[in-house]
């Protein structure tokens, strides 16, 4: 995808000789296909214990008709909402997320004093390290008596939006609380990431925006946001991943319900997530039951495979998207920069032909 | 709760001086008194060494806690570990699976996995045997009410979602004199699977069959309550709020009031001794094809005699008749031998909150025990 | 610079020397949107979080418009983002500090030298009252922490590692295997933890036999959710190398083994390890995969190859999920062995920012 590992083929023919090379090589590759291995293995386990839960009959299997699984007609309607509400959860958590992570990785790359912006890092990478069972506990303990007046309000004056209709919730449990614990358990890992990359942008770029007059804010739009695009859309990646498999946390606080619902502020109606039923319902179920359970796991890992797949889809569909910092030295970036500032600096007649790149390329 | 209170002082004095008595029995290399002394004697464990893997049942938890350091004190040389993270589906799928000595499980094998037990453990299968009792508890939070009645057909309705608020006639008439306002009602129930939740959807289903029309189940099959993880999370949540009811293995509950249910005429407390008559009164032995199975059927609508809590609760600790090291079987039998001696119940029931079981089930159990090697 | 032939010279007046708002104009503003915040609360009935809202959003406002007043568009732009990122970074501090707090508070109670350096659960009987004696320990939860965690960077550091540099140094980018492998490490991050643990569990019941509980077996499932993570971040990192620096390095002639480990993996490695510390830092708090794989013990266990192992996120689970008789010392338990956790996660964060301190080449940042 990268230009840059295009070197690497064409240069290793020149080194061929060296055993050591050779060794090394082989030892990345063979990393490299142990993770088809290992993945073989995960789904081959999962396929086989699930596909007798798949194909059973879910009405007339005793065991499928009750428990945990009981009242569906077949294993698609009962994986359907739950399908749903993984998917659901972790939207509303990342909407939330994504701009604020981005806000804070730029405040500490860009914005805030140098000196402290180590410190700041710092903090933020050990709040990834708090285990989901703690943010679990302060859900409960902190977040959902905190937000209750919230949703209690949102409910009464916006209930008119179906977003915000039906019984309000009167503990807290509502899929709006699990949501925000969500968001501020993915906010570190969006937030690292992207700090890292931000402080990655060659300083060349961003010193050639300011000294063309650049505002800070411009400078960043410029140089730094083209820059790390790729880079801050796989830390999005990486923090749904964490919010779909997502698992004590919002079992711990969302009162869930195996159904289809958009509404935020009740605590009967909230949809199920994947992995919170698995961690709530395996304990208790067993034979084709756990089948099922495990049915839904694999369903989990086909709902990430389709978001990554659509995450690389939108990332490819952006003209240069990926491919702007492959070559970031070279003329017409310099061109644009400086087309960019002078048009931002001097607010005059620019060829109108030569705006639009500005922004991107 | 005041005379609920007391009781328990009652109790553990109670407890205190048999265990006196019990102490110095086993000084002796007699048995400690009662009906389950059988295989629970000191002298023959003190040579006991090894390992018991264990686990399921997570109501069980505390009790199998306190039958642990019991156990070690008579037999030092065993390590029991009894895993409580697994829940009785995880407890009985890795007894099948043989990694278990032996399950704990808050409901008996099905017929199914009796086929499969047979398959692990020979043509005698696996016993059922009921160690563990405890009542279910009807939680609440209502500011201005500490005490609280409810007929079975008003719990039923409360937790179908038919009566909406506190006010309503039908909890006034349960109790009468008690101003109830009008604050909505919030029902608290299990989000994950439980032995609890099957045993008091069963307990609706059998005294209310009109107002409960749900299947019983081990998961709640009712949306629109508000639904926490585990028992410590319907009693936090409870506790926490205000209108809120809901319901937990009584041994859990802390700090939180319950109420009263009806049983006959008359509105019962839980106590100890309650669920103890109330199992003796309305257990049925199951259908099983196994020599010395347990397994019970609770017939709640029995419960109608006013000394007796109307939700008991049976957990099980399953084992094979034949374990393939007889080792093994020795160590275990000692074990299950303590949790149903005299000692081992008063322990449970001081530790762990649980009803000791009625001394005809000791009696079966230990008859049971005799014959697994 | 050849870009600059089309622009136009301005024939207005010099914009570069406009107006600018004095020194703590940003200062004097807070100020002025915090009264008026105090005003509306005054209004609305008071609470702390609504004040903090509303100063950040008259500030905001009052700040862009008298930049706009005095200085001008692109500069009001400028410090409305400038008050925008700061409040995003206060918004998420707040959270964040009140989950540390939360588990500072709450867990520095009962942590004392007993109580991690002895291990608990054990209890023992007082044969008198009948009563159970449980002395609260910490130290089996912390050994099998560190031991499942330390086994399984052990695994997959070398494995994420390797297969990020193949994926960016070695494989051309149209090769099928790196597709591939591209795409599986996508998939591999969706697994959800619990079948992870199930996994690692029915493979050790395949390899080892019915008793197959053991830190080992949770190690690799921890590893199963470390991978694609460390094989994510490190490819970002890798991939920021510039190429100029592997080019000269080729060009003086040095073998691309010794270009990647001398050039590459040094410029890299501040991010490398944050990255790992973030993976390790996503699966030492699992829960779900430790008790199907490790399953669940109070008593000590020094070995991860056999047997259960208890680790300080199981402890914390079971601590609140099943607490004992006695519920605020199960809840106390809980707590300390989050903030324990906690704890140690910060130790090994210094660590691995010692170590990229020490192999990170100067630069200019």
């Amino acid at each position: 995808m990268s230009e840059s590992s295009r070197v690497g083929p064409r240069m290793s023919a020149a080194t061929k000789a060296r055993p050591a090379d050779r060794i090394f090589r082989l030892l990345s590759t063979s990393a490299a296909v142990s993770i088809m291995v290992i993945l073989a293995g995960v789904a081959l386990f999962l396929i086989v214990r699930s596909l007798p839960a798949i194909l059973a009959n879910w009405q007339t299997t005793p065991e499928l008709s009750t428990g945990p699984t009981g009242g569906f007609a077949s294993f698609f309607s009962y994986v359907g909402p739950l399908a749903f509400g993984t998917v659901w959860a972790s939207v509303i958590a990342l909407l939330m997320a994504t701009p604020v992570a981005v806000g804070i990785a730029l405040f500490i790359s860009h914005y805030s004093p140098r000196k402290l912006a180590g410190f700041l890092g710092y903090i933020v990478d050990l709040l990834a390290a708090v285990p989901s069972v703690v943010f679990g506990l302060w859900g409960i303990l902190v977040m959902r008596p905190f937000l209750l007046p919230m949703q209690v309000w949102l409910n009464e004056y916006l209930g008119w939006i179906p977003l915000f209709s039906g019984k309000v919730t009167s503990t807290g449990s509502s899929i709006l609380t699990g949501a925000v614990v969500l968001a501020v358990m993915v906010l570190p890992i969006i937030t690292s990431i992207s700090r890292e990359i931000f402080l990655q942008t060659p300083k060349l770029h961003e010193e050639a925006a300011l000294a063309l007059g650049s505002t800070r804010w411009e400078m960043i739009r410029l140089t730094v946001f083209p820059y790390a695009r790729s880079g801050v859309v796989s830390a999005i990646l990486l923090g749904l991943g964490r919010a779909l498999g997502e698992t004590m946390a919002v079992a711990m606080i969302i009162s869930p319900a195996i159904l289809v619902s958009f509404k935020l502020t009740t605590e009967g109606e909230n949809s199920q997530t994947i992995a919170s039923n698995i961690a709530l319902n395996f304990p208790i179920a067993s034979g084709l039951q756990r089948d099922a359970l495990i049915g839904t796991g694999l369903v989990l890992f086909v709902i990430s495979l389709a978001v990554n797949m659509l995450a690389r889809l939108i990332l490819n569909a952006k003209p240069g998207g990926r491919k702007l910092w492959v070559r970031p030295r070279t003329e017409p970036r310099a061109k644009a920069i400086a087309i960019a500032a002078a048009e931002a600096g001097a607010e005059t007649a620019i060829d109108t032909s030569q705006r639009s790149p500005a922004g991107r390329s | 709760m005041k005379v609920l209170r007391f009781g328990r002082v009652a109790a553990v004095i109670a407890a205190g001086a048999l265990a006196l008595t019990a102490c110095g029995g086993s000084n002796t290399g007699a048995s400690a008194p009662g009906a389950g002394s059988n295989s629970g004697g000191s002298s023959r464990t003190e040579s006991l060494s090894g390992t018991i893997t264990a686990g399921g049942s997570s109501a069980q938890a505390n009790a199998q806690a306190a039958w642990t350091a019991g156990f070690k004190a008579q037999a030092p040389g065993v390590t029991v570990n009894y895993d409580k993270s697994q829940g009785s589906g995880g407890g009985v799928t890795n007894f099948l699976a043989g990694t278990y000595d032996f399950a704990g499980s808050d409901a008996y094998l099905k017929p199914d996995q009796a086929a499969k037990a047979q398959e692990k453990c020979g043509p005698g299968g696996a016993v059922n045997l009921p160690v563990y009792t405890d009542g279910v508890a009807i939680i609440f939070n209502l500011k201005g009410v500490d005490k609280l009645q409810l007929s079975s057909d008003t719990l039923a309705k409360i937790f179908a979602q038919k009566i909406k608020s506190w006010d309503d006639a039908a909890i006034k008439a349960d109790n009468p004199g008690v101003t109830l306002p009008s604050t909505a009602i919030t029902t608290v129930t299990r989000s994950d699977g439980s032995g609890t939740t099957q045993n008091f959807s069963n307990y609706l289903h059998q005294v209310a069959p009109g107002v409960w029309t749900s299947p019983v189940s081990n998961k709640w099959p009712i949306a629109g309550s508000s639904a926490q993880q585990g028992g410590s999370g319907v009693v936090n949540t409870v506790k926490a709020g205000d209108g809120t009811i809901g319901y937990a293995d009584h041994s859990s509950i802390g700090d939180v009031k319950a109420a009263s249910i009806k049983a006959g005429s008359t509105y019962v407390a839980f106590s100890q001794d309650a669920v103890t008559k109330a199992i003796a009164a309305a257990v049925t032995p199951a259908k099983t094809t196994v020599a010395g199975d347990l397994s019970q059927d609770i017939d709640y609508t029995k419960l109608t005699s006013g000394d007796a809590y109307p939700i008991p609760l049976i957990s099980y600790d399953i084992l094979c008749t034949k374990f393939k090291d007889a080792k093994q079987a020795k160590l275990v039998t000692a074990y299950i031998g303590y949790i149903i001696s005299d000692q081992g119940q008063k322990i449970a029931a001081k530790n762990a909150g649980s009803a000791p079981i009625p001394a005809d089930l000791a009696t079966k159990i230990s008859a049971t025990l005799k014959t697994i090697s | 610079m050849s870009g600059s032939g089309t622009l136009k010279i301005p024939a207005t007046r010099n914009r570069l020397t406009t107006g600018q708002l004095p020194r703590f104009a940003s200062l004097y503003t807070l100020g002025v949107a915090f009264v008026l915040a105090a005003a509306v609360m005054g209004l609305i009935g008071f609470n702390a979080f609504g004040l903090a809202a509303f100063t950040s959003v008259f500030y905001l406002i009052l700040i862009s418009a008298l930049s706009t007043a005095i200085e001008n568009r692109r500069k009001a732009m400028d410090r409305f983002v400038r008050g925008l990122v700061t409040v995003a970074f206060l918004l998420a501090l707040a959270p964040l500090v009140s989950t540390l707090w939360t588990v500072f508070s709450k867990g520095i109670g009962i942590i004392s030298p007993a109580f991690v350096f002895t291990s608990g659960g054990s209890p023992t009987i007082n044969p008198n009252t009948l009563e159970i004696v449980s002395s609260p320990g910490a130290l089996q939860a912390i050994v099998g922490t560190l031991e499942i965690t330390g086994l399984a960077t052990l695994f997959s550091v070398p494995i994420g590692l390797l297969t990020a540099i193949y994926l960016v140094e070695y494989a051309a980018p149209t090769f099928w295997l790196r597709r591939v492998v591209n795409f599986l490490v996508d998939v591999m991050t969706g697994i959800p933890s619990i079948v992870a643990g199930l996994f690692a569990f029915s493979l050790f019941s395949l390899l080892v036999g019915p008793k197959a509980f053991s830190g080992l077996s949770a190690a690799v499932a921890l590893s199963v959710l470390m991978i694609p993570t460390v094989v994510r971040s490190s490819e970002e990192m890798l991939r920021l190398v510039p190429a100029d620096l592997r080019e000269a390095s080729y060009a003086l002639g040095v073998t691309k083994y010794v270009t990647i480990m001398r050039i590459v993996v040094p410029t890299a490695i501040a991010g490398l390890a944050t990255g790992v510390t973030l993976a390790i830092a996503r699966v030492i708090g699992e829960t779900a995969p430790i008790f199907m794989a490790a399953s669940f013990t109070d008593a000590f266990n020094g070995n991860p190859l056999n047997g259960p192992m208890q680790t300080l996120p199981v402890m914390a689970y079971t601590g609140y999920k099943f607490p004992g008789q006695d519920i605020a010392l199960s809840n106390d338990q809980a707590w300390g062995a989050a903030l324990l956790l906690v704890a140690l996660v910060i130790v090994l964060n210094l660590i691995a920012r010692i170590i990229a301190m020490i192999f990170a080449p100067k630069t200019g940042r």
